[in-house]
Parts: C-alpha cells; structure tokens; sequence
C-alpha cells in the first residue's frame, strides 16, 4: 500500500521552479531518503508534503487521501510527524511542558479549557515515559534553550515518534551534531516499528546510506535519480552532481 | 458636475494631508520596523511651530513651514536616538513608550499653546480664492495638493534614484544583507527617522491651512494615517500615496452624499480592503 | 522569564507554604482594608479591582498569547455601554440584565473584530486592533441613542440593584461585590492558563509553525483566545459602568486600551497576578496625581509608560516571583 503518493508537484518562487513537477510514491514502512545539493529544492518539498506551503500544481495523496489542500494541523491529525532542520522545540518553554503540548496535539481534548494540563493522567504518564526513554526526566524542568544541542535534537526526534505518526518527515536529522549523536539518531530511526514511513533529508551519507532502503536525488527541483542505494552509487548523473563538491558529505549544518 | 469638482478637489487636498502624514510613518514601519504613535503629536507640534512663527511672529509662511518641519524632526530625532533606537525588534515596547510621549507631548503642547484651537492660516499670497465653474474655491487648497504632489515626487526620488534610498530599500529587504554591507544602520535609521519626522512637521503646517491646529489633532491624525498605511500598505511611498488620495476622496464624497455617516466611510474603506487584500493595496511583508 | 504558569507542569513538587503567604497577605488587605476606608477611597479600590480584571483578561492574549491588541477598550466599553443604554432608554438597572447583556455586547463585537484582526499579524496587527477600536469610538460619538440629551457620553447610571426588596447597593457593599466577580474571574482565567488549551496559547507565541505541525490549529486557538479575552473585558467594563456614575466614547478609545497593557508590562506579562500588580501601581499613582496635580495627570501618565519601557520592561511581578521562588522552590532553573 501507499503511504503517500505525489504527483506533478510544483511551486513557483517569484519565477523560480523550486520544486519542479515531482512525482513518486513511497510504500508503508519504507525508508526513502532525499538527496541533492543546497538549494535542490528538499527542504521546500518537506515543506509541501506536510503543507506549510501550497504547490503551484500537483497533488499530494496520503494513504489514498488527496491531502492537497489541506493545512498542516490537518495533516498532523492523520498522521505525519515532522522534524525540521533548525530546531524547532519552543525554546522558551520547559522540556516537560514541549512533551505534554506535542502529546496533546492529537487528542481530541486538547481544546480543553477548565481542567489542569497535568490532570490528563494518561497522557502524563506517557510524557513521563517518554522523558524517561529520552534521558531527560531529570531535566524536565529546564528551559529547552538551556539544554545542550543534541539533547535538543534527540528530544524533537524522540517528540515527533511520540506523535505516533505513520509518516515520519526528518530535515536533516544530523545537522549540527557529534559523530556518537548521529550514530545515536541511526540507532532511534533503526530500531523505530516496521510500519512507520519515514522520509530523511540529510548531507550526511554515512547516515543516508545506512538507513535508506531507496534514496531519490533532486537537482534544481527535479528528480534525477531514484533508486536503491547500490543503484544511485553508480548513476552517471549524481556522479557528475556530486563530483567535485566533495566536500559536501562533511559540510553538515550548511542549509 | 460642480459638485463633482469641489468634492474631488476637496477629496485630492485632504488625501494630500493623509499622504504626508502616512508616508513618514509608513517609511518608519517599512524600513526600520519600528511602529510610532507618537508620529501624529510630531505633526501636531510641526502645526503648532509653524503657526508661531507664520502667524504670531509675522515670518513668511515659508518659513514657519521649514521651522515647523524642523521641530518636529528634532523632536522626532530625540525620540529615536534617546528611545526607540533601544526598542529594535520589540514592538509592544515601541507603542506603549511611543503612545507615553502622545501623551507628553499634547501635555507640554497644551501647556505651551493652551487649549484653543487655531484657525487655518496660509501664506499671504495664497489667501483669497480662484473661481472654478461659477463656485469661489479657497487657494490655499490648491496649494495643498501641489505640495502634496511636489513631495511625493521628491520623497520618490529619495526612495528610487538615492543611496539613502536603496540602503533603505536593501532594509526593507534583509537586514543582515545590509549590515553585511558595511552599511552602517545606526546613522540609515537616525536619518530616515529624522526625514519622517520632518516631513510629518511640514504636513502639519501644510495641512493647517485646511484644518488648523488643535489639541486633540496629534491623535486624529494619528488614526488617519493608520487606515491611510492599512490601506495602502506598510513600506512604500505608492502606497501612502494611493491610499491618501482613496481615503481622501472616499471621506469628501462620504461627507457631500451621506453626511449622517461621514465618519464610517473610511472605516468601511479599511475593512473592505482588509477582507479582499489583508497586506494593503501596496503593501509588503512586515 | 515567566515562571508562574511554568510550576503547573513541574509535577507534584514539593510547595512550601511560604510561597502563599504573600497572597494570604494581599487577600486579607483587600477584604478588611475597604471596612475602615472612606466611600471615595473604596471606590479608588473599585477602581484597582476593575481593571485587575480588564488587564487579566486582556493579558490572556497578550501575555500568554503573544497578540498585542491596542483595541481591548472596546470591549471594556462595549460591556459598560449595555449597562448604560440599559439605563438610558429602559431605566433599568437590575444587575441580572445588565451583566448577561454587558457580556454578550462585548463577546459577539469581540467575535466580529477578530475575524477582522487575526486576517494580519504583526505590526498590522497593532494597526487593525487600533483602528477598529477607534471605530467603536466613532460609533458612541456620533450616534444620538448612545448619548444623554445633551452630552458625549450617558451619565446618571447608578449602582446596581438586585430586585430583591429591603437590598440596596452601597459603595461598600459594591466594593465586595466587585471582589468577588473578580476573584472568580482571575480564577477561571487561572484554569484556562493551566489547561491544554492555555499552554497552546504559550506554544502558539513562542512557535506558530511547530504548534500547526503537532497537529493545532493555531488560527482557531487565536480566535477562540480573543473572544474570551474580549468577554472578560466586557465583565471589567459591566463593573466600571455600576461604580462609575458615567461612560463616555473615550472609555471605548485608545487612551483606555493602553492601560491593561500598560498594567500587563509593568506588572509581568505572561503571568496571571502580573496585571494585578500593574493596576495596584498605575491606579495608586492615579490617585496620588488626581490629588496633588490633576491637570498633569496625562504627562504623569505618559511618564508611567517610557519609565515603565526605561526601566521595568521585564515587569516587577515577574522579580517578585523570582524572590518567592527562591524562597519556596528547589529549583533554580528559570533564570535563563
């Protein structure tokens, strides 16, 4: 079955295609990384796949569901997860009280206005459970902007697989972090249920080729390449794209 | 059909006054992201300044023109450089302190000019008035739409043709652009501040020929200037411009065809473009 | 920064009891102290209690929410208006009429504005807020049914009566009146900072795009946060009405829109006791200036908002928290 299927997407900035007539489809429970060079137009189809943006033309199907035009709240109710490539935690806000607002989310009372936040008993037990996972319980009182980079980071991951989504959206998971965080991050999206689909975003080809099963490359908004991992190794045009921009492998944190 | 022509003359003259006052603050808004509700009082002191020098002292009345300007930049430049300089980026700071200085400066103004209203007063040459089709029409009206129109372009200029003008346009744009220029922001926003302050002097002065100047003023015309940048939309001299003249015309013609609820046209003008184009005419992303 | 809506979810932490003992202190001074005052001095309190509920509810969408409206005097005098006209044109002042109807004005204009308002954000937000406010102004000034023969404004309105024989309304018996609508105001304001929906609120102001992609719908929390903002100023407006003999279109102005924010920064915004704090300041400088120099109340008043900007823009509230907190909580972790 499909989890999400695009197609003909496309969006115009001010005469520019940053994301040119895109179509593919990804099955349940698979893992689909996206590559490109700066600028290929990854982050602006995350953006278009979980509706922050609207595509100029396309269409967007999630579970057989034309979601095209739905907002991003929407999308979240049904089941996508998103995590972004500048931390997007509330910074201001304790690490208990992001928890409780991510679980909150997608509960049906989370208009609730006449009984405490923490009187949901289950779902403060959950965030519990989940702080404790993370390793942050202890800390559950700091500010998120005091907490270090990748606690941050493993915490707006672990928040997102909390969400119980069925489609998992991560923008460059690994920017900004140590080589035992990534491997950390490898480890939580290797170890996540079978049936959960995740996209990864990332420059980072040690991780890329470690968790994708398929890895589609995008260049000036396009797909040039879409295949198994063995197979884009060896593809004349990534090569050419990728040749002499090395250095974009360790260039990790470049947006 | 002379109808007509007095109310669009009317409607140009008054949306002229609007523009003036607008175009200052809108620039302020656009460009340095700094919200002024003490640009209305600017205007006030401007009027108050030039009918000093222009009536009670006798100058020409270009003089209290260029004296009224100049005070109320100065005013305008102590508020920047002593205040608002510190307040970049927080805007509920920048009204409330803004809206405390409404409140000193009417005060202080109450208490250097007392409370009676002014008449409208005008250069000697400008006094009397010209016959159009048949009707006597006031001079000084007339002479309000030329300035109007003769700032508009010279403000245009600054904007599009200047290196103040694209320093402040590259603002509009990206900030960090700007300051990795090596242009240097403090003195782009002490000079646009003082050039907004300024012209909201001169307004002041150019609009009391039609209005006078009173207490109260410095906060009506704050609210007009307000519809005028919703209106129009935040950032840009066409904007101010358009939506001047809109809401000049839609009050005259308000006033002459329904006069019970003269009040309520520019409201109404507001909330039309606020439903159809919720950024303004003009306007740009803030 | 804001620490008091934060201690909620810190989980059953141990709570001292010297953390109350501040509020045990201010609850006794505001019940005794009116039964040794003089009737003017208890209407100064009125006065204080009244826009301790105008500025707590407004802070609900400026503190915790984020939106600085400058247009809250509207439905502050929208509220008192009802009671007015009631007055006027039905001679009626049953407080069982006057408060349903305040709240209803004020609610359903609160309901129209903020279809218009939340169309824009940002600076234009302050703009609309403002200039839709000064409609309302507009309204009272020229509409002949919302003005006494012969004046801005309607005056003669009275304390309420309640229809029931023998009960008649004083400035005392008004006073307590007054503090305990507002007791239970602030109350509820407190359950709805604490429940889901008030931390979505935090949430919305310190990230918009994260709340939408967690699944809210950030543009219907706003809107439901502005009426019930609007519905709380409505009460405060009801109650200023009673006390206050007269309403005029400046009550529905920009001049009294200010004041709750004012109230919310000077006391701490985004705390619940923060705008309380803030009236207490502002109305006891009020009353010292309206005694000593009446005519520069405006320049005193202004002086009160730069000083405030100048020198309290963290607000005092949020320092006496810190204080207390020290006192009472093991943590030491809301400094950043």
């Amino acid at each position: 079955m499909e989890a999400l299927k695009v197609d003909g997407l496309s969006i115009n900035f001010g005469g520019v295609k940053a994301v040119n007539d895109v179509s593919f489809s990804v099955e349940v429970g698979e893992r689909l990384a996206i590559i490109g060079p700066n600028g290929a137009g990854k982050t602006t189809l995350f953006n278009l796949i979980n509706g922050q943006l609207s595509p100029t033309r396309g269409q967007i199907f999630f579970f057989g569901e034309d979601v095209s035009d739905l907002p991003t709240h929407q999308r979240a109710q049904l089941g996508q997860a998103r995590s972004f490539q500048i931390i997007s935690l509330l910074q201001n806000l304790t690490v208990l009280e992001n928890t409780l607002l991510t679980l909150h989310g997608t509960k049906p009372h989370r208009f609730k206005m006449f009984r405490q936040i923490q009187d949901f008993r289950d779902v403060f037990e959950k965030a519990v459970y989940e702080l404790k996972r993370v390793g942050l319980w202890e800390k559950r009182g700091d500010l998120v902007k005091n907490l270090s980079y990748g606690e941050q980071r493993r915490l707006e991951i672990h928040l997102g697989l909390s969400m119980e989504p069925k489609l998992l959206l991560l923008d460059e998971p690994s920017a900004g972090s140590t080589k035992e965080e990534s491997a950390d991050i490898i480890g939580i999206i290797k170890n996540l249920e079978s049936d959960i689909t995740v996209l990864i975003v990332d420059h980072d080809m040690e991780m890329v080729f470690e968790l994708a099963e398929r890895i589609m490359v995008l260049h000036y908004g396009e797909v040039i390449a879409d295949g198994t991992p063995d197979e884009i190794q060896i593809d004349q045009r990534v090569r050419e794209i990728y040749m002499g921009v090395e250095e974009s492998t360790d260039h990790v944190g470049a947006c | 059909m002379e109808n007509l022509v007095i109310n669009l003359l009317n409607g140009l003259s008054y949306g002229m006054v609007l523009f003036l006052i607008a175009s200052g603050m809108s620039i302020v808004m656009g460009a340095m992201n700094i919200i002024n509700l003490s640009h209305g009082v600017l205007y006030m002191i401007g009027g108050y300044v030039g009918w000093t020098v222009a009536v009670k002292l006798g100058a020409p009345f270009a003089l209290g023109l260029l004296a009224g300007g100049l005070a109320a930049g100065l005013v305008g430049l102590m508020l920047e450089r002593g205040f608002l300089r510190f307040l970049y980026k927080q805007p509920n700071e920048q009204v409330l302190l803004s809206f405390g200085f409404v409140y000193i400066l009417s005060n202080l103004s109450l208490w250097v000019w007392g409370g009676w209203p002014r008449m409208p007063f005008t250069a000697k040459f400008l006094s009397g008035s010209f016959e159009i089709l048949g009707r006597a029409y006031p001079k000084a009206r007339f002479a309000t739409i030329v300035f109007g129109l003769v700032l508009a372009g010279i403000l245009w200029w600054l904007q599009d043709r200047t290196r103040v003008g694209a320093m402040v346009r590259a603002g509009m744009d990206n900030k960090e652009i700007t300051m990795g220029l090596g242009i240097n922001l403090e003195r782009l926003f002490a000079i646009v501040f003082f050039v907004a302050s300024f012209i909201a002097g001169l307004a002041g002065v150019i609009g009391a020929q039609l209005l006078g100047v009173y207490n109260a003023l410095g906060l009506e015309i704050l609210l007009l200037a307000l519809i005028v940048i919703i209106v129009g939309g935040v950032g840009s001299i066409q904007g101010a411009l358009l939506g001047g003249i809109l809401i000049g015309l839609v009050d005259a013609f308000g006033k002459a065809l329904f006069p019970r609820f003269a009040m309520f046209t520019m409201y109404f003008t507001m909330i039309i473009v606020l439903l159809l184009k919720p950024r303004g005419l003009f306007g740009r992303k803030v | 920064m804001v620490a008091s809506d934060r201690e909620v979810v810190r989980g059953p932490e141990q709570v001292k009891w010297i953390q109350f003992a501040p509020y045990f202190a201010v609850a006794t001074i505001l019940v005794v102290l009116p039964l040794f005052l003089s009737s003017y001095t208890q209407g100064v309190m009125t006065r204080f209690l009244v826009f301790a509920l105008f500025s707590a509810g407004y802070n609900l969408v400026f503190g915790y929410l984020g939106l600085p409206s400058l247009g809250h005097a509207a439905y502050f005098g929208a509220g008192g208006y009802a009671v007015a006209v009631l007055k006027l044109h039905y001679g009626t002042d049953l407080f069982w009429l006057g408060v349903p109807l305040g709240i209803l004005t004020a609610t359903l204009i609160a309901a129209l504005f903020g279809l218009i308002a939340l169309r824009v954000s940002g600076l234009y937000f302050l703009l609309v807020t403002f200039a839709l406010g000064q409609l309302l102004f507009s309204v009272a000034w020229n509409v002949k049914w919302l003005n006494s023969p012969g004046m801005q404004g309607i005056a003669g309105l009275s304390f309420p009566s309640f229809g029931i024989p023998g009960l008649t309304v004083n400035s005392t018996s008004y006073y307590y009146l007054v503090l305990l609508i507002t007791a239970f105001c602030i109350l509820a304001l407190h359950r709805i900072v604490c429940s889901p929906f008030g931390h979505a609120l935090v949430g919305i102001r310190e990230g918009e795009d994260r709340m939408r992609a967690l699944g809210y719908n950030t543009w219907l929390y706003k809107y439901i946060a502005f009426i019930i903002s609007g519905a709380f100023s409505g009460v405060a407006g009801v109650l200023f009405a009673y006390y206050n003999y007269m309403i005029d279109p400046n009550h529905l102005g920009v001049g009294t829109s200010f004041l709750p924010m004012c109230m919310a920064i000077i006391g701490g915004m985004g705390t619940l006791l923060g705008p309380v704090l803030g009236a207490a300041v502002i109305i006891s400088v009020e009353l010292v200036a309206s005694i000593v120099t009446p005519d520069r109340w405006p320049l005193i008043l202004g002086g009160i908002f730069v000083l405030t900007i100048m020198f309290a823009r963290q607000g005092i509230g949020v320092y006496l928290v810190e204080l207390s907190k020290r006192a009472g909580y093991p943590y030491g972790s809301t400094k950043g």
